[in-house]
């Protein structure tokens, strides 16, 4: 008697059963445009209230750069209601944690309390939104601490400059064409005005999303989101200009020295389509296969067997308007940067001519599954998911159905993308490199 | 009728009255949250281990962890073999070689690791089966082999030796060993003797001993079902064999008798390692346990308690200073009190340290520190609820320190309920300004003679000293006379003597020299060239890529830092020349150096030789080879020294060289091992182009 097809037939059932993984969320919106999203979860009594403004570098003046990430940390300094330097005592007297964060198309902030605290986190938010202080000493305080971040982020640290290199590259029109620390000298001449009137284009109920998550009860939470966010008068109506780049026909060759590097390194940029299309999706699977980890096909070729790399590194930023994927290594020893290019071609052109095999498609599936599961693992996760979801991708249920992308994603489809996107002739070739020897 | 509007109306602005918020007031908490602790499920094997399982339908997730709960094991002159044992085990086992061990993990996208009496694994849950199986074979069938054995017992040799003047390495060390004395488990240590005094055999013992059920819990924890977990585990555990671990007593260990000073000599050390510590007879089944810990958050449990506002937002001695209380039902635990400070500020960090574990037991904490400090610890514990691990930890906790089972439910309301008097008596009961020990690790020359002078709420605090391996020594005898009529020239001249004798080091024209050291992993290669002839070339790779390059050819040089290239000047060249003979030594017998004093160098007394304003040498009083050299160096702006030890001298043509070559360079240690020397062969004038 053979038992096995009925066992895996069996198998095959719990195990969709078991992957029904359902994050429940309901959204509405206010009268002055803030869009809320509520997601309850009573299992432990926490709670996160956060925000995410469509605000990021790719909306700044290319004359006046840097300002999204500026405002991550000018809005801490203070409301109406609340003095400068209390913000941070509030919350951890509070039992609370809080952070914010920016990238070139939003800037997100949150705080994590306990639920007894639910309100106070509303508070805090609303104030933000409503009634910041934007003053000199403010200002002025911000500006030392992004010279700090400046400097020890890109200047002072190794490679720190490759993205920024390599954007000014991809990119030609383009606001992406910028990093979101931006350029000093814009913030140093920027005047108080240039920043409330920022403040006031971007900073409104209309260009927000609310999520609170975690232990609430529904019809309180909404009552006091009511109290606290409705007040807030609507701003005006955000126009935002499109940019579309032209494609690159013939390969960008470009260098860079930095003066805090030995090693030289190699990068090799695509610009790839815009996070929602599909087939940013599919060159999700294809820079995890070629590099992602130890056991994946660069690394292992590079670094493990033929050892001529010291470490390879790949990058792949979806954004809303493009995205880059980035694969790159730093040579051992003699090894030429030429030489590291023909290897990491050689396995792109592979992936290009036949589909990769049953095994490796199945353990990417894996991976991607367990990305997919573990970025739901806490309440302040699914938050930021679902605001990202709802602002950039402009649907909020890929919160559950995102993983059924990846999972009708094919071998073949894998080709065809790394066909498509992949070619040597559409690519930036950025070789980083150390300072060069002074000329006397 | 109109009446009734009246009324309506009226109501309706009360009611919106009632509806506005006072935004100008921060909102109050509302009622503190219900704490809904789940209860884990449990069963228990036949063998004795006991299962818990949280489940925990959130995600498709299952975490396991495996935990033996065994007393504590003293592992005497084999020190090293648990550590050994845990670094063998989940090389996959009998039946499954390694390399598919860890490729069948790998594409699963799950993970395995295990500690000496631990182990750990993660998956989705649907592999949950499998992993479960691979974790149980992997522990109850481990795949001990010889070569694996090596390769281990080598890495942990390796980190060994790069810890060898690691103070913080040597502090903890000391501290721990001071504390509860050598043969007790929790003050030996592992020691490059000890690794090699263990054999597999060793391991497999050890592992065979301790690695069983009886004190074991599996903790499975996510989105599973109890019946199918019980079925799998009762499958993949059950040839676990039924066993209990030797036990062994071990002497109570007491607090000093009075509050002292134990000083460790480490004269390579920038900073001083300060940590204060007593013995505390603290498990979490005591009553006052969480009076305890709230006494110990508001003397130096984070960023916003007293030792770290008084050490570095007010003096800035240290970039942080902490206190920490444990809890240990085998043994007394320990309190401390630590801060990293600048040699200069030494004594002054130990007083400071003395006076807030003074004032914490002496005056009652302040009604905003107790506020804050609870608020810090329900949001902490509330936050860490939604963790399912949490559940899991503290139905272990329950379990393993005996507590009453709702020991977390009413967790909230019994920090809430602690008082000032309760946190000053819990000080008074666990903290000793009296029988003290504050175990300071630094730079003897440049720290004793102030500690010595401490004296506290009137009383002298005597200072102890200890070396490296917390044996009670002398107090260093940084004065050590130099006999009468000895000079720079004899000690020069007995150097000379000592690597060979004039006439073999005036015979050299060249040599080079090869050597290699190891960095976080990485090779590091450095190749020497000189001649006679003023000619230098030193060149150190990593991963074969060059580094930094010094080459001197005469009247000219320059070096190359970082892929930066620089001619040196004048001045430069000038020093670079020095250096550049084979042996400076030969040029220096009619120049006046001067000798300085007597040196502890390693244990040993060295005479203290000044050769330039940069350079300082010392070589040994009895065998007369150079051991160290001390070149301070400017580098961004700074003034940097540069220790330089030298060791295991091997005699290559008839002269003796220094095989161990140590370089110091602020916190950076490079040991470089000798793996070529040639004299006067293998060198060209090419290579210094």
């Amino acid at each position: 008697m053979n038992l096995k097809p009925l066992y895996a037939i069996l198998t095959f059932l719990t195990m969709s059963a078991m992957n029904a993984q359902e994050v429940p969320y309901e959204e509405y919106d206010l009268d002055n445009g803030l869009h809320v999203i509520l997601h309850q979860d009573n299992k432990a009594p926490v709670v996160t209230t956060s925000v995410m403004y469509h605000v990021g570098a790719k909306d700044e003046n290319p004359e006046k750069t840097g300002f999204a990430h500026f405002f991550e940390h000018l809005l801490f300094e203070g409301t109406k209601n609340i003095e400068r330097g209390e913000w941070f005592k509030i919350v951890s007297s509070n039992g609370g944690q809080n952070n914010a964060n920016t990238t070139q198309d939003r800037t997100y902030y949150y705080e994590v309390f306990p639920s007894n605290n639910l309100e106070l986190g509303l508070w805090l938010e609303s104030e933000r939104l409503m009634h910041p202080i934007i003053n000199k000493i403010g200002v002025d305080t911000q500006s030392e601490v992004v010279q700090e971040e400046r400097r020890m982020r890109y200047d002072n640290a190794p490679y720190g400059r490759w993205r920024e290199q390599m954007f000014i590259s991809l990119f030609k029109k383009h606001p992406y064409r910028w990093q979101t620390i931006g350029s000093l000298e814009h913030l140093a001449s920027a005047s108080l005005d240039d920043f409330k009137e920022f403040n006031k284009k971007y900073y409104v109920p209309n260009n927000a999303v609310l999520v609170v998550a975690g232990d609430i009860d529904i019809d309180t939470t909404k009552k006091m989101i009511m109290d606290y966010f409705g007040p807030i008068p609507k701003g005006e109506d955000i126009q935002r200009s499109t940019f579309i780049e032209d494609p690159i026909t013939s390969t960008i060759k470009t260098k860079y020295h930095d003066s805090n590097i030995q090693i030289p390194a190699i990068l090799m940029g695509y610009r790839t389509p815009a996070q929602t299309e599909r087939d940013a999706y599919v060159l999700d699977m294809i820079s995890t296969y070629l590099s992602d980890g130890k056991s994946s096909k660069l690394y292992k070729k590079l670094v493990d067997e033929k050892k001529k790399a010291l470490q390879v590194f790949a990058f792949n930023g979806s954004q809303e308007d493009y995205g880059a994927y980035v694969v790159g290594a730093l040579p051992v020893g003699e090894t030429s940067l030429n030489d590291i290019k023909t290897e990491i071609d050689a396995e792109i052109v592979k992936l290009q001519s036949e589909p990769i095999t049953e095994k490796d498609y199945q353990k990417l599936q894996n991976k991607f599954e367990n990305l997919f599961v573990n970025s739901n693992s806490s309440v302040s996760g699914i938050a930021n998911s679902l605001a990202r979801y709802y602002m950039l991708y402009d649907d909020t249920s890929l919160i559950n159905n995102e993983i059924d992308i990846y999972r009708t994603i094919t071998r073949e489809e894998i080709t065809v993308v790394a066909n498509k996107y992949l070619k040597p002739s559409q690519r930036v070739e950025l070789e980083y490199l150390p300072q060069e020897a002074t000329e006397n | 009728m109109k009446k009734y509007y009246i009324t309506l109306i009226f109501g309706i602005i009360a009611l919106n009255l009632q509806a506005q918020i006072d935004r100008t007031q921060m909102p109050k908490p509302g009622p503190a949250p219900q704490i809904n602790l789940q209860e884990p499920q449990r069963f228990e094997l036949k063998n004795g281990l006991k299962v818990l399982v949280v489940e925990n339908h959130k995600l498709p997730r299952v975490s396991i962890q495996l935990l033996i709960d065994n007393p504590p094991i003293l592992e005497g002159n084999k020190a090293g073999v648990s550590s050994l044992e845990a670094s063998l085990l989940g090389n996959g086992s009998k039946t499954i070689p390694k390399d598919d061990f860890n490729e069948e993990v790998d594409f699963l996208g799950a993970r395995i690791s295990f500690g000496s009496q631990s182990a750990f694994a993660s998956s989705l849950s649907k592999y949950f089966p499998r992993i479960l199986e691979l974790m149980a074979d992997a522990a109850i069938n481990p795949n001990f082999t010889e070569v694996e054995f090596d390769k281990e017992k080598q890495k942990l040799l390796t980190a060994l030796k790069a810890q060898e003047k690691d103070v913080s390495a040597i502090s903890s060390r000391v501290q721990s060993a001071l504390a509860y004395g050598t043969s007790h488990p929790y003050g030996e240590f592992t020691t490059e003797e000890t690794v090699n005094n263990v054999s597999l055999s060793d391991v497999v013992q050890f592992y065979e001993d301790y690695f069983v059920p009886a004190n074991a819990y599996l903790v499975v924890i996510g989105d599973v079902e109890f019946d199918n977990v019980q079925k799998l585990v009762e499958e993949y555990f059950t040839p676990w064999i039924k066993a209990v671990p030797p036990s062994f007593q071990f002497s109570k260990p007491s607090n000093a008798q009075y509050t002292q000073i134990n000083f460790v000599d480490v004269p390579n050390a920038v900073q001083s390692e300060v940590s204060l510590e007593s013995l505390v007879d603290l498990t979490m089944k005591n009553d006052d346990y969480l009076h305890a810990l709230m006494a110990n958050r508001i003397l130096g449990g984070g960023a916003q308690a007293r030792l770290f506002l008084n050490l570095r937002e007010d003096k800035a001695y240290t970039y942080g200073s902490y206190s920490s209380i444990g809890n240990d039902k085998y043994a007394p635990a320990t309190f401390r009190a630590t801060a990293q400070v600048r040699n200069m500020v030494t004594d002054s960090t130990v007083v400071e340290i003395l006076k807030e574990l003074d004032k914490i037991i002496k005056e009652p904490v302040t009604d905003d520190e107790l506020k804050d400090a609870k608020a810090k610890y329900v949001g902490n514990f509330v936050l860490a609820l939604e963790r399912p691990e949490t559940i899991a930890r503290y139905a272990l906790n329950i379990e393993t320190e005996d507590l009453p089972k709702d020991y977390y439910k009413t967790y909230l309301e019994r920090i809430n309920a602690i008082t000032k008097e309760d946190v000053q008596k819990a000080a008074q009961k666990y903290m000793t300004i009296d029988k003290a020990r504050v175990v300071v690790t630094g730079k003897g020359s440049e720290v004793i003679e102030n500690l010595e002078k401490i004296t506290f709420n009137d009383k002298r605090v005597p200072v102890k000293y200890y070396d490296k391996y917390a044996k009670g020594s002398k107090k260093p005898d940084y004065e050590a006379s130099v006999p009468d009529g000895l000079t720079a020239q004899n000690v020069l001249e007995k150097y000379i003597e000592a690597v060979g004798g004039k006439d073999k080091l005036m015979g050299v024209e060249s040599y080079s020299m090869i050597a290699e050291a190891e960095m976080q992993g990485m090779k590091l290669n450095m190749e020497v060239k000189k001649t006679s002839k003023d000619q230098f070339m030193q060149d150190v790779k990593v991963m074969g890529n060059s580094m930094s390059k010094q080459v001197v050819d005469g009247n000219k040089g320059y070096m190359v830092m970082q892929g930066q290239r620089k001619d040196l000047g004048e001045e430069e060249l000038k020093k670079a020349k020095e250096e550049s003979a084979p042996f400076p030594e030969l040029n220096l017998l009619n120049t006046d150096v001067v000798l300085e004093g007597i040196e502890v160098i390693d244990g040993k007394k060295a005479y203290e030789v000044k050769i330039s304003n940069e350079k300082t040498s010392f070589y040994d009083i009895e065998t007369g080879l150079k051991v160290q050299d001390i070149v301070s160096i400017e580098a961004q702006g700074q003034q940097m020294n540069t220790t330089l030890l030298y060791s295991d001298y091997q005699e290559v043509s008839g002269i003796k060289f220094p095989f161990l070559l140590k370089r110091t360079m602020g916190p950076q240690t490079f040991e470089f091992i000798v793996k070529e020397i040639r004299v006067n062969e293998g060198v060209s004038d090419v290579d210094f182009e």
